[in-house]
């Protein structure tokens, strides 16, 4: 007899499958409800034993997906939901049995039986053929009064042939009943099987061709007195409930959707909420070497991987405040940023946070559903109160500078203008209106210090605060920079902190000139 | 709606496998998996399938780096590239676009609607399923 098992816990698909298999039960395992589908789909089984919270695909809808394409083999539902309603909702989907976990074990495969005799001809635990009796309670065999000593493949090719012996098994339908997906018989094999067989009932005094072979289709069991033999009564129906159609059809698939994915979920994150902690210390291994100056680049872009990793993971699984506090190092962990040693606190209590939030969440009780609308309401200016943004216009020839460090001054409350081609300068310029303007030096068309000798020399522009962000830390450089009208001039590679700090002090210093 | 094979490239296992759950659940199609850029460009090579979801942020070769090996390999190039990304900068997203990916997706997303959304992005037939 072959079984499959659908059970997502290793430990007791394991189990289960030594313990049928020391039943002599030939078992297949799956691992989701998907892979469940997959095997069942593929392979002829006997019985099918499903979990009924399964990954991917859970025992309800697998149960209601295999009853809907008519599969008829019984279905025994293991579960820990002890309540009536769970128990309802296994059976109405087609589960011909249902067990709560932890269960006793020998009530299980006195289950099992139960369930395997009623799919077969003969249902009753003992079955006769003339002299030949098989107890499948106790695995006695006797030939009138001599017992058999059979393995375990002998003693299920000997049960099979018995409880249906007016049938010829070919030998790929005994290899499919007997051997699991994972073993490799072939044709010989049976035969080797059924030499032994023979051998060994002859032995007791069976004729020898008790086990009979009909060329090119198979082997059969010789009735030798019919009047001493069990006949097979007709097969029962199972006692299947209907398929549950009070939900309307496409209603219930959603439902049914949303339900799995939930349950996905949940699985999914019972497998990763470690891998998530551990990306959790690896920035924070990152954070102790800045702490102590030792922050090296290929470690500080480690860390920004885990936190962006961390970001996308988050979200996923519908953790918007993790998620929210991951970005927030993300964006500041950038590896084009040059950190401070004393950033590292502050990340830190970023860092604990998101570790608390993830520590703390042990389901995902909802689905992610409105995340994008929840992260859009973070992300809108208008959802909250906020002071007027200060608009920045940041021109700068390099395109990935533009694309990476706007998005981090934006998270101090700037509202950011890019500009990569300094020959639209003044369109963009007066266009906007921004309050400030920071420039790079060089630049292909025209340079830093022309754009600020220019706007220093048309009104109204002569005094609006004009900061240069560049790379070259030289005194000549930076002193040429005052000379044509800068305010302010920082040396790259800077934090968004700093950059923020000194756009406020700027504006606070002109405002208190102007008062 | 034909089966589809997708082949999702990212490091990030839990987003395979909602990626996996998500598409197989929604749309019916087939899910392949790859964990590198590397594996996923011998993926492509092997299985052929029909569009890629390509993470953009993985160690050694990136999502823009793998997308750049399989458009210089001719029996990867006609295979329509989706990049998954949690930037979500509109600049960054025109970025992605400007190399020439089929589109962009940025995460986190909604597994259950995500067929929905390659279908959009590619302009498939909406799945029936």
């Amino acid at each position: 007899m072959r079984i499959l098992v659908v059970e997502d816990d290793e430990i007791l698909r394991t189990l289960l499958t030594q313990r049928l298999n020391a039943e002599c039960y030939a078992i297949d395992a799956a691992k989701d409800g998907l892979e469940g589908w997959d095997y069942a789909s593929t392979y002829e089984y006997d019985l099918l034993i499903l979990d009924l919270v399964l990954p991917k695909l859970n025992g309800i809808a697998l149960c209601q997906k295999l009853r809907h394409t008519g599969y008829t083999v019984p279905i025994l539902m293991l579960s820990s939901q002890d309540t009536s309603t769970a128990k309802i909702m296994g059976l109405n989907a087609g589960a011909d049995d249902y067990m709560v976990k932890p269960f006793d074990e020998p009530e299980l495969i006195s289950r099992i039986r139960a369930l395997l005799r009623r799919g077969s001809s003969n249902p009753l635990p003992i079955v006769t053929c003339g002299p030949l009796s098989l107890n499948s309670s106790t695995y006695e065999v006797f030939y009138g009064e001599m017992a058999l000593t059979l393995t375990a493949k002998e003693y299920v090719l000997l049960e099979m042939m018995m409880r249906d012996s007016q049938h010829v098994f070919s030998s790929d339908e005994i290899l499919e009943s007997l051997w699991s997906s994972e073993e490799f018989p072939v044709d010989a094999t049976v035969r080797s099987h059924m030499r032994r067989l023979r051998k060994k009932l002859t032995a007791v005094g069976a004729p020898p061709d008790l086990i009979a072979t009909s060329h090119g289709r198979g082997y059969y069991l010789k009735i030798l007195d019919l009047s001493t033999t069990t006949i097979a009564p007709a097969r029962e129906t199972p006692d299947i409930a209907p398929p549950n159609l009070l939900i309307e059809p496409s209603k219930s698939n959603e439902l049914m959707q949303q339900a799995q994915y939930l349950e996905l979920l949940n699985d999914t994150w019972k497998k990763h909420r470690s891998t998530c902690l551990e990306r959790v210390e690896l920035i924070r291994s990152a954070l102790d070497r800045l702490h102590s100056a030792q922050l090296t680049s290929p470690i500080q872009a480690e860390a920004y991987r885990a936190a962006h990793t961390l970001v996308g993971t988050l979200g996923t699984f519908g953790l918007h405040q993790a998620m929210q506090l991951a970005r927030n190092l993300d964006q500041e962990l950038h590896p084009d940023l040059y950190l401070e040693p004393n950033q590292a606190q502050s990340f830190r209590s970023f860092l604990n946070q998101l570790q608390q939030q993830i520590e703390q969440t042990l389901y995902i009780e909802n689905l992610p559903t409105m995340f994008e609308d929840r992260a859009k309401a973070i992300e809108d200016p208008t959802s909250k109160p906020s002071p007027p943004e200060i608009k920045v216009m940041l021109v700068d020839d390099d395109p990935f500078f533009l694309e990476t460090f706007p998005h981090h001054l934006k998270s101090y409350g700037f509202q950011v203008l890019t500009l990569n081609d300094p020959r639209q300068f003044w369109s963009v310029l007066e266009g906007n209106h921004p309050d400030v303007v920071i420039l790079d030096i060089q630049m292909q068309q025209i340079n830093g210090f022309e754009l600020c000798q220019e706007l220093r020399s048309v009104d109204p522009w002569q005094k609006i605060p004009v900061m240069f962000l560049s790379a070259d830390s030289n005194a000549e450089t930076q002193h040429k920079a005052f000379s044509v009208g800068a305010d302010d001039y920082l040396c790259k590679p800077i934090t968004a902190q700093s950059l923020s700090d000194r756009i406020h002090n700027r504006l606070q210093r002109i405002q208190s000139i102007v008062n | 709606m034909t089966e589809k094979c997708i082949l999702i490239i990212d490091d990030d296992e839990s987003i395979q496998t909602v990626v996996e759950f998500g598409l197989k659940m929604t749309a019916g199609w087939e899910v392949i998996s790859a964990s590198s850029g590397n594996e996923g460009i011998s993926r492509a090579q092997a299985d052929h399938p029909d569009m890629i979801l390509l993470d953009v942020m993985m160690p050694e070769m990136d999502g823009l780096a793998t997308f750049r090996a399989l458009q210089l390999n001719d029996q990867t190039r006609s295979i329509p590239v989706i990049l998954l990304t949690a930037k979500a900068q509109a600049s960054e997203k025109r970025l992605f676009n400007d190399t020439g990916v089929s589109g962009v997706i940025i995460k986190p997303f909604n597994a259950l609607e995500l067929a929905e959304q390659i279908c959009n992005v590619l302009n498939w037939a909406e799945s029936s399923n």
